[in-house]
């Protein structure tokens, strides 16, 4: 670890609401990320009920788990998993029968400090709640992503963890919408990406349609960013290039069809109705 | 002919009611003002002013969005000498 090198960025990512597709997202932005050649290390912190492994298909390679290297029982090295698929990516799996309680957040950060030099992206995929699990995952962050769907309770959950995050001073939090179906936003039964970017008021990182092939790489633990002609996957693909600095333009599901410009003359012209 | 116009323009769509519901939801949440507290509120700033002006009309207290920040809204209409 020489002097000049970069410490790696530890980023979170978070949602309030469960199922919204937080994992996906970590599995599916670190494996886009190490396929661009980044080092990167994924942590589960969902302690108890963890799910990454499982989703990035490493289930049956796990030796070691966090509390045990936070118990002394193991080093942290023994205990990260490396992902056969992708060179640069290693997982530092969640305990099962343990909880949240068990760890705490300045060993969350103790971790995080001895990664940096070695990696460009620690990533964490934070517990659903705004518990003690919470509390670790944020603990050590730099930068938050918050993990929403186009849904009124997933919204106000975010809109909550935001407010915490602020609270915790976090200056770079970035939004990815998951499962957005652009039909049923234009049929006037889904919130649109610019309702979500008003009502909680941080910058966008990516869009990801709905897409039955999530399902299926879930089934066989691959992550979608290696399906080139998903939707999702492209979707996630990008998020990592943006996350890399790429400036890339947003897909516009803007309704253009003759009855929604009929309908926006009507209401510009007759604004209270 | 009314009736097909006044459809097209009168927007009832549930994504429509998804964001009233969200506005006025998340801004309770993040305040930590519940309907009972603003009825409050405007209770007893009305009384605070009514003691030295007499009012006209009729006032409005409500929390207003700007981004991620809420303000205190009010608009106390007086009567004029």
């Amino acid at each position: 670890m020489g002097k000049n090198k970069e410490k790696g960025k530890v980023i979170v990512v978070t949602s309030g609401k469960g199922g919204v597709g937080k994992t996906t997202t970590v599995a599916n932005i670190s494996s886009a990320l190490a396929r661009m050649g980044h080092k990167i290390v994924v942590m589960d912190l969902d302690i108890g009920l963890k799910k990454l492994d499982l989703i990035l298909g490493l289930e049956n390679r796990i030796i070691y788990d966090i509390v045990q290297v936070i118990e002394g029982e193991c080093t942290l090295k023994q205990a990260m998993v490396k992902d056969k698929r992708f060179p640069h990516l290693y997982m530092l799996p969640a305990a099962q029968t343990r909880n949240k309680d068990d760890i705490k957040p300045e060993q969350v950060k103790v971790i995080c400090e001895q990664l940096r030099p070695e990696f460009d992206y620690i990533i964490i995929d934070c517990p659903a709640g705004i518990e003690q699990g919470f509390r670790n995952a944020i603990a050590a962050a730099d930068s938050a992503i918050v993990v929403t769907n186009p849904e009124v309770s997933a919204v106000r959950d975010a809109d909550r963890i935001i407010g915490m995050l602020e609270s915790a001073e976090f200056k770079d939090i970035k939004l990815v919408v998951n499962r957005l179906q652009a039909s049923m936003v234009k049929s006037g039964d889904m919130l649109s990406i610019d309702d979500l970017l008003e009502h909680l008021c941080i910058d966008l990182l990516g869009i990801v349609p709905e897409d039955r092939k999530v399902l299926i790489s879930t089934n066989k633990g691959e992550p979608i960013v290696l399906n080139g002609n998903s939707a999702a996957g492209t979707a996630f693909n990008n998020i990592a290039r943006r996350m890399n600095g790429e400036e890339l333009d947003f897909p516009t599901f803007e309704d253009d069809s003759f009855w929604s410009k009929l309908r926006n003359l009507g209401r510009n012209l007759f604004p209270n109705k | 002919m009314l009736d097909f116009l006044k459809r097209i323009f009168n927007d009832n769509s549930s994504r429509k009611q998804a964001n009233d519901r969200l506005r006025v939801v998340l801004t309770h949440d993040r305040t930590g003002a519940s309907t009972q507290l603003m009825e409050t509120l405007k209770e007893e700033i009305l009384q605070v002013i009514s003691r030295h002006v007499e009012i006209e009309g009729k006032p409005d207290v409500r929390i207003i969005r700007e981004g991620r920040r809420s303000a205190l809204d009010i608009n106390i209409p007086l009567k004029g000498r």
